[in-house]
């Protein structure tokens, strides 16, 4: 079965809407990075952030009064994408509605915070409001609740590839259930902690931009991407590929080139997930195998390497990219840090 | 929302288990049986601010025997548990060859991000944090267990809080159900760690006494820790290549309560709706169940809402239900898969688990509480119950 999309929606570092985020980015315009740092470190990091404003109508909502930037980013790009999809949402409607969401490293803000406080000043001073926002499907359940939804809620957590397990996800539901659509969402947001954690692995640049091929590090970035599934919609996603897990990074290279190879068909354009690390060359090598005349779009340079959301962010990159050029079709190459390979292909 | 109809059955052909209660199947029935109190005080971290002080661990001899390589000592204790659990179910059946697996958890490798945090903090073992993060993720467990079992596959990694276990084995049933998969492996793992037990602690949800669950006198819970895997495979299937049959999954239901993000509505509407969609989707009424694994935490608001949708869907026959969380505590994302694997117990060898600490029911409900001991009974079909943070509700029914 072939999931199509209705509606989508994001929340990135270059704005929100779909139409300003793809004029920026095809004038090659990067986001921002900012400094991050902390007293309880001695290393400066850079990020790729969301600027606030671009979720400040949420500020009021009561449901989200409380929660982490998170379940903001999660929340507005989700309501764009059933905006744009022509939805408004109703007790009927949402009774046959799914939502599923991709995290790779969810609530860290909360959680950061909440574990600072035992710490520092002991478990007794641990704030139960914050516990709550620290689980990983906090961002799910609020937007269930904004939208009303009483069925399927699902948080997939993983590396950078959750995002296509998510899609992967939908599809089953899709296919094994009677609802009638699914809003699917990725979600991050970003901690000084964070960025220790990847630097620590080696994975973040010390400087402020991304070089694809330089293998200096990636920035991490905030951001949604969401997409409103169903069994009709303008744009197919006629394969999605279940992913292929790996153990070490020269795994890794085989699994992306095995995706590469078990996703069929001529493709106008490969939405790569390069982000200035190990990824880069290792899907550089997949694409040589199989498409090396493909037209090529990574742009993680300019909005960041966004990890569990990123994947959807490929996706309607790739949607976009068809209905802007009247093409054909698109491949979503993604893969992840430390846990499998995946894509994806979209078309009309 | 309701699950198409199942095109074809769904057999167990193997599991494995490791959790407070015992290392595999055959302890873990043992303990059943006694009714055994493997709650014990916590250990691992610094109780001393907390108001509860008690949980269900897992020895460390128990992992350790699993951790027979350097590199594998390394791993977090989740790994380790995740590893033991494939362990037995491999012995089980070294043929199951599973295209996917879907695996619950709510917090992976949590301690060691707790170490990597304190590490930065005090400017010490900058040696092992590249260990202890490569340790930390939630997938990672995942991996691990593939790699000591010596298979690769695709997963999905479900994290919705308490119901993640149950989800998992749920969307694995639908998946093979549905003829989609073959051969699914699910499960959940859940380890003990600070930021989690403060965390219940702060919202005084955890108890400072014996956790007892639907009692009129309960006071909260107890967390536990483990890990459960099962092999779910087309039933046709299984029966031809001669693979020991031990139960069927034969319905699932999910429910998403939006009423606050921890607390249930009162009227117990979500675990109902997820108890009636999985009766629905196994094609049974409520008075064919013949046993009631609840979720049955202890906690106030759960305990009233779940047993308010027990008194209203299964009045009829007042069927036998207790809480394993009674003997073990509440392993989060594990609890589902753990209790899934009692529940296939309690069938395979006919005997309902008991709901220990039991003194007097609430009296808000008349429930039939499998009081303190185990007992013989015929069963054919058993639901197990999933609820969580966010308003997850999931519900699983098994049968011989």
């Amino acid at each position: 079965m072939s999931v199509r999309i209705q509606g989508m929606g994001w929340v990135t570092p270059l704005g929100t809407g779909l139409d300003e985020v793809w004029e920026r980015l095809m004038n090659g315009e990067r986001a921002e990075p900012r400094e991050i740092a902390s007293a309880d470190s001695t290393h400066k990091h850079f990020y790729i952030p969301v600027p606030p404003k671009s979720v400040e109508s949420l500020a009021r909502n009561p449901r989200l009064r409380r929660s982490s930037a998170i379940s903001y980013f999660a929340a507005a790009a989700g309501l764009a994408a059933l905006e744009n999809a022509g939805i408004r949402m109703t007790p009927e409607l949402a009774e046959r509605t799914a939502v599923v969401f991709a995290i790779s490293s969810g609530g860290v803000i909360y959680t950061r915070k909440f574990y600072e406080q035992i710490v520092k000043q002991g478990a007794n001073a641990a704030s139960p409001l914050l516990f709550p926002e620290t689980v990983y499907n906090a961002p799910a359940s609020h937007l269930a609740a904004l939208l009303g939804v009483t069925g399927m809620s699902y948080t997939l957590v993983g590396d950078q590839s959750v995002g296509i397990a998510a899609l992967k996800c939908v599809e089953q539901l899709l296919e094994t259930s009677d609802i009638d659509r699914c809003v699917v969402i990725g979600a991050e947001e970003v901690d000084w902690v964070l960025c220790e954690a990847y630097r620590e692995w080696r994975l973040v640049s010390p400087a402020r931009c991304i070089e694809i091929g330089s293998n200096r590090g990636t920035l991490l970035a905030e951001g949604a991407g969401a997409l409103v599934l169903a069994r009709e919609g303008r744009i197919g996603i006629p394969r999605i590929h279940d992913g292929v897990a790996f153990l070490n990074r020269r795994e890794a290279a085989k699994a992306m080139t095995r995706i590469h190879q078990e996703l069929p068909g001529d493709v106008d354009a490969i939405i790569c997930c390069a982000n200035g690390t190990f990824i880069d060359a290792a899907e550089r090598a997949a694409i040589e195998a199989t498409r090396p005349k493909s037209c090529r779009l990574a742009a993680k340079p300019q909005l960041g390497e966004a990890l569990g959301a990123s994947a959807l962010m490929q996706t309607i990159l790739g949607a976009i990219g068809l209905e802007k050029h009247n093409a054909n079709a698109a491949l979503i190459s993604v893969l992840g840090f430390n846990q499998q390979a995946g894509g994806l292909i979209v078309a009309r | 929302m309701s699950l198409k109809p199942a095109s074809r059955e769904v057999a167990i052909v193997a599991a494995g288990v490791i959790s407070p209660l015992g290392r595999g199947l055959a302890e873990t029935h043992a303990a059943l049986r006694a009714g055994r109190d493997c709650v014990s005080p916590i250990t691992r971290f610094d109780v001393s601010k907390c108001r509860s002080s008690t949980a269900g661990q897992i020895p460390n001899e128990w992992l350790d025997a699993f951790a027979t390589t350097r590199r594998r000592k390394r791993l977090h204790r989740a790994s380790k548990m995740m590893i033991a659990a494939m362990d037995e179910l491999v012995q089980q059946d070294r043929d199951f060859a599973p295209e996917l697996m879907v695996i619950g958890t709510t917090s992976g490798g949590m301690t060691f991000g707790e170490a990597f945090y304190r590490s930065l903090l005090h400017s010490d073992n900058k040696r092992k944090r590249a260990a202890w993060l490569a340790n930390y993720n939630p997938q990672k467990p995942v991996l691990d267990a593939m790699e000591a079992a010596g298979f690769s596959a695709p997963a999905q990694i479900i994290a919705n809080a308490c119901a993640s276990g149950t989800n998992a084995i749920g969307h694995a049933f639908s998946l093979v159900a549905s003829g989609k998969y073959e051969r699914v492996l699910c499960g959940g793992y859940d380890a003990i760690s600070e930021l989690v037990f403060v965390g219940f602690d702060s919202l005084q949800a955890a108890t400072q006494e014996k956790i007892r669950p639907f009692d009129k006198a309960r006071t909260g819970l107890v967390l536990g820790e483990g890990a459960a895997l099962i092999a779910l495979e087309a039933f046709d299937e299984a029966v031809s290549r001669g693979a020991n049959i031990l139960a069927k999954v034969t319905g699932y239901g999910i429910s998403t309560d939006n009423y606050h993000l921890t607390q249930p509505h009162p009227s117990g509407i979500g675990p109902r709706q997820a108890m009636e969609r999985a009766l629905a989707s196994a094609g049974r009424k409520a008075s064919d169940v013949d046993y009631i694994n609840a979720h049955g935490t202890a906690t106030q608001f759960n305990d009233a809402t779940e047993g308010a949708a027990i008194e209203q869907l299964f009045s009829e026959r007042r069927t036998p239900v207790s809480s394993t969380k009674s003997m073990m505590g509440h392993a989060l994302g594990a609890a589902g898969a753990i209790e899934a694997v009692i529940s296939l117990l309690a069938l395979q060898r006919q005997f309902l688990p008991p709901n220990i600490n039991f003194n007097e029911c609430d009296p808000a409900w008349e429930l039939d509480v499998v009081a303190n001991e185990s007992c013989d009974a015929e069963m054919r079909c058993v639901i197990s119950n999933s609820f969580g943070f966010g308003g997850t509700n999931a519900t699983i029914v098994l049968e011989k």
